[in-house]
Formats: structure tokens, C-alpha cells, sequence
């Protein structure tokens, strides 16, 4: 078998790396995270929901950037509903192409809302992902299904709906 | 402070009035609290004169000139203009404006002063809490009404009355509106008609006899559709108590923007296509998913958008019709339904 400059970078890397793996368990490597603690989690968990908290802000029109005509994301997607991150990437028609839940959102700030659109590395476009992803938390992720419309995660509802809380629409 | 004002009857002619009202509104005969009364109503099975009334609403209309809204609105206006056979009147059932200002109300009215025939309002929460009603009585009258229509019974209520959640917090006028104006704002709470629509619609029915004809108009559907964004009226229970004495009962809302069907007991329901945006299906099992439009595509700002209008014939069987900007409609929905 004639030996080219990949497969034999293949059959070295295939040598080594057993050997380094046995090594790294049999020292117990400092490399390994150790769990975390309760306080490190909570404290995640409290910057993940700070995110998503100003993600719904900027839904329902906190940033005037995003809207020259007063519409904002949450006027056809109240509660992130028939947004579907679930489902994207996705093939969108009205754009061509395959595209990302962040050009989506793009979409609608310069089309419908004709405002200006977001930093696609910034992090209010992490906070509007992160709203659309936490109100579908749970739902099967199903890519490229774009004709089904799908409700977001259910909320509490009807007389006794939190009145105060953080408003994004989770229970705890 | 009390949800009505008092009101002349000539103002209330005044506000409604176009050629044509004064029939419609012959058999309107007294005032209480603001609210039009009609005492003895000449209805009943079998005087019914066919005829057909449309409806527009939810125009979501903001400050800005030449907004797109303003231009859906008007599209809307010429469609009801355009029907054969016009329709004898119009019912306008909520949420003209956006953010409640008497720009974006005197704007609605000025469109709708298009309109070729009669038309009577009842509002919605956008039109209402920035000044708790003050401009849109202002501009439409009183919110609670009634009147007689070639032998059918026809009432509009307020529905999106809820409890002072502004005064405890300290809200300004502008942070009230926009508690309001979010959907899905967890804040308010449900909304409904509250005991003194309730009282007027107990004596404002009394003496009609079980087979008159009856069309109630509400911003909020009369039923427990999805709550937390008050697709709802908390007291429809004692709405539909009060109005189970007869044989039928029609019942039109706005507010949910989207093709919608449902019946319980005497009442059959149906939601209606807004002139701004639709809203979504919320993650529910529907009563009727037959009446569930398609999907608008993001693409066609005009999809999902568009007026209605009913066809009633003599026996009180209605024929409703949606009449979308675009191509939404199910095959159920295509030729009309009858509710």
C-alpha cells in the first residue's frame, strides 16, 4: 500500500494516542475538570437566565435600533412563539439558502421592523438566542422542518399566572 | 373611577351616525350609565330580514405617517366597500391603535369615516390604558351597547376591564399602556366585562323572549381559549349564564388574529383576521382545528391580514366568511362556514 502524507500522520497519531490516553488515567491528570459546585452552577445558571431576561427585553423593543416603524419581534412572536429555533439551520424561502436562527432574526429587525441589524457575534444577538432557545427548552430539535408551525414551551395560564417574576414565562 | 361615562343619546348618533344609523338604530330607546339600552325589542324567530354585516379589526394603528398599518387598514376599508351586496353595517371589535394615543384614534377614524355604511366600535386594550378610555369615548362613544337590526339583537361589550394593578406600583399613564400592550406581559392578569357590564347585560336582555336572535361583539373571545395572553374573558362564564336563555347565540371577538372556531352550549364563536399582523397558534389543543388558517409567510407582510363578513339568513343560520389580503384559507374556511 503506497503511503500518503495523511494516512501516515493517520497511522502515527494512531500509535500515540492510546498510549497518551492510558497515561493521562493512570495519573489522574490535573487536566480533568472536577465538578461543579453548587455555587459555581448557580452562578452559571444565574448569568444564563440574565441573558435570556435581556433577551426578552430586546424581543419586545427595549433596543430602538431594531425598529424604525415601532414593530418589535415580540408583536408576531409573543412568548417566542412560531419562532422554532428547533428547527433551524433551516432552508428559508424567503432568503434562498440554509441559513441560522441569528440570520432569521436579522431578517425580521431589517424587513418587517426595518430597524438595523445585530452584531451576529454580539452579545445581544447571544441574548435573543438564547430567549427563543430557552422558550423552546425540551423540544425535540428537528432541522429543516419549516412548515410546521410549533408553540413554545406551555406557561402557567389563567387566573393565578405569576404576576410578578422575572416575565420571560418559565415557573419556578 | 368608573369604566363608563355618561352619554347623550344624540352624542352617541352623533359618533355612530352616518346615513342609515337611525334605522338601525330606531329601536334604541333608553340610556343607563352610558351604556345604549333597548327596552322592548321588536325580535324574535322568523323576523329575521336577511342581510349581511362585516367586520374589521385590530388595525394596531401607530403615531407614525404613512406606517404600513395605515395603508392594511384602508385595503381593508375599500374590500367592505367593494362587497355585493354591501353589507348594512360594520362592527369594529377592538384595538384601532397601538399605544392608545389620540393620534392613532383620530387616524383609525378618519379611515374608517371611508367606510360607505354605519359603523359601531367596542375597544380593546390598546385603545384603552393610556387615559382608561378617555380618547376613544372621545372619538366612539360609549363601549357598552346595544341595538335591534332586522329582528336580531346585536351587543357590544368591553372586555378587557382588569383590576388596578397600576396605583399599588406606582405606574405612570405610559407604563400602564405598555404593561398592556405586551401580549404576553404577566403583569395585569386577566381581563374581563366586571359586574357592571354584567348587570347591564342581565337587564338588557330581561325581556327578550328565548327565541330572539343574538349577536354579541367583545374584544376577547368568550371563552377560556389561552389566558396567559388573555385569549380569554375571565367572567364569559356568566356571559354565556346569561345569554343560555336563547335558542342561539353568535358570538364575534377580535384580539386573536387568526381564523378561530368554537361552540359551547347555545353560543357559537368565532375569532376574527386582523388588518396588522397574526398572531400565532398558541401550543393548544383547538375545539375545531379544521378552522385553523396556514401559516403566513414571513416574506408577504400582507398574509394572515385581511376583513370578514356574515351572511345571516331568515331562520338566524349565519354564513361566515373571511376575506384574507392573501391565500391562507383552509378548504374548510374557502366558501364560508356557517356558525
Amino acid at each position: 500500500m503506497k503511503l500518503t502524507s495523511k494516512n501516515r500522520f493517520n497511522e502515527i497519531m494512531g500509535l500515540i494516542a492510546p498510549v497518551a490516553l492510558i497515561g493521562m488515567l493512570a495519573s489522574n491528570s490535573a487536566a480533568a475538570r472536577e465538578p461543579f459546585t453548587p455555587a459555581e452552577l448557580k452562578a452559571q445558571e444565574k448569568a444564563l437566565l440574565a441573558s435570556v431576561d435581556h433577551g426578552r427585553d430586546l424581543w419586545h423593543g427595549s433596543k430602538p435600533s431594531m425598529s424604525s416603524n415601532g414593530l418589535a419581534c415580540g408583536n408576531c412572536h409573543p412568548d417566542a412563539a412560531a419562532s422554532n429555533p428547533q428547527t433551524f439551520p433551516k432552508f428559508q424561502a424567503n432568503l434562498g439558502k440554509v441559513i441560522p436562527i441569528r440570520d432569521m432574526i436579522n431578517w425580521c429587525i431589517m424587513v418587517p421592523q426595518m430597524g438595523e441589524a445585530l452584531d451576529v457575534n454580539g452579545d445581544d444577538m447571544t441574548a435573543m438566542e438564547a430567549y427563543a432557545f430557552y422558550m423552546y427548552r425540551g423540544i425535540t430539535i428537528e432541522p429543516g422542518l419549516a412548515t410546521r408551525q410549533t408553540g413554545p414551551v406551555k406557561v402557567k395560564s389563567g387566573p393565578g399566572f405569576p404576576k410578578k417574576g422575572s416575565g420571560i414565562g418559565y415557573d419556578k | 373611577m368608573t369604566d363608563f361615562d355618561k352619554m347623550s343619546r344624540r352624542d352617541f348618533f352623533t359618533i355612530s351616525g352616518k346615513a342609515g344609523l337611525a334605522t338601525v338604530m330606531a329601536s334604541a330607546v333608553g340610556i343607563n350609565f352610558g351604556m345604549v339600552q333597548v327596552a322592548e325589542a321588536a325580535v324574535g324567530k322568523g323576523k329575521v330580514t336577511p342581510f349581511r354585516f362585516a367586520i374589521l379589526t385590530d388595525a394596531h394603528l401607530f403615531s407614525q405617517a404613512d406606517h404600513k398599518f395605515d395603508a392594511m387598514l384602508a385595503k381593508a376599508v375599500d374590500d367592505v366597500n367593494s362587497m355585493s351586496p354591501m353589507p348594512d353595517f360594520v362592527l369594529y371589535c377592538g384595538d384601532i391603535a397601538q399605544n392608545g394615543t389620540a393620534d392613532q384614534l383620530e387616524k383609525g377614524k378618519k379611515i374608517l369615516s371611508k367606510l360607505k355604511m354605519p359603523i359601531h366600535f367596542i375597544p380593546g386594550e390598546h385603545d384603552w390604558y393610556l387615559d382608561m378610555g378617555a380618547a376613544w369615548r372621545g372619538n366612539f362613544g360609549a363601549p357598552t351597547w346595544s341595538f335591534d337590526h332586522k329582528g336580531v339583537h346585536f351587543i357590544g361589550m368591553n372586555s378587557i376591564l382588569v383590576k388596578d394593578f397600576w396605583t399599588p406600583a406606582g405606574l405612570s399613564a405610559k407604563e400602564r399602556m405598555g404593561v398592556m400592550e405586551m401580549l404576553e406581559s404577566p403583569i395585569a392578569g386577566p381581563w374581563g366585562v366586571q359586574a357592571e357590564q354584567l348587570d347591564w347585560l342581565k337587564k338588557d336582555v330581561k325581556n327578550l323572549s328565548p327565541d330572539t336572535p343574538v349577536v354579541v361583539f367583545t374584544h376577547s373571545p368568550l371563552w377560556d381559549y389561552y389566558p396567559r395572553w388573555n385569549f380569554q374573558t375571565s367572567d364569559a362564564p356568566e356571559i354565556r349564564e346569561i345569554l343560555s336563555k336563547f335558542e342561539r347565540v353568535m358570538s364575534f371577538h377580535g384580539h386573536v388574529h387568526q381564523t378561530l372556531y368554537n361552540k359551547i352550549g347555545n353560543m357559537g364563536s368565532v375569532g376574527t383576521l386582523s388588518t396588522s399582523w397574526p398572531w400565532p397558534y398558541p401550543d393548544i389543543k383547538l375545539p375545531y382545528p379544521q378552522y385553523q388558517m396556514n401559516r403566513s409567510d414571513p416574506g408577504n407582510f400582507e398574509d394572515g391580514e385581511g376583513s370578514q363578513f356574515i351572511d345571516l339568513e331568515s331562520n338566524f343560520t349565519g354564513t361566515h366568511h373571511y376575506q384574507p389580503f392573501g391565500d391562507m384559507l383552509t378548504p374548510t374556511m374557502k366558501n364560508g362556514f356557517k356558525v
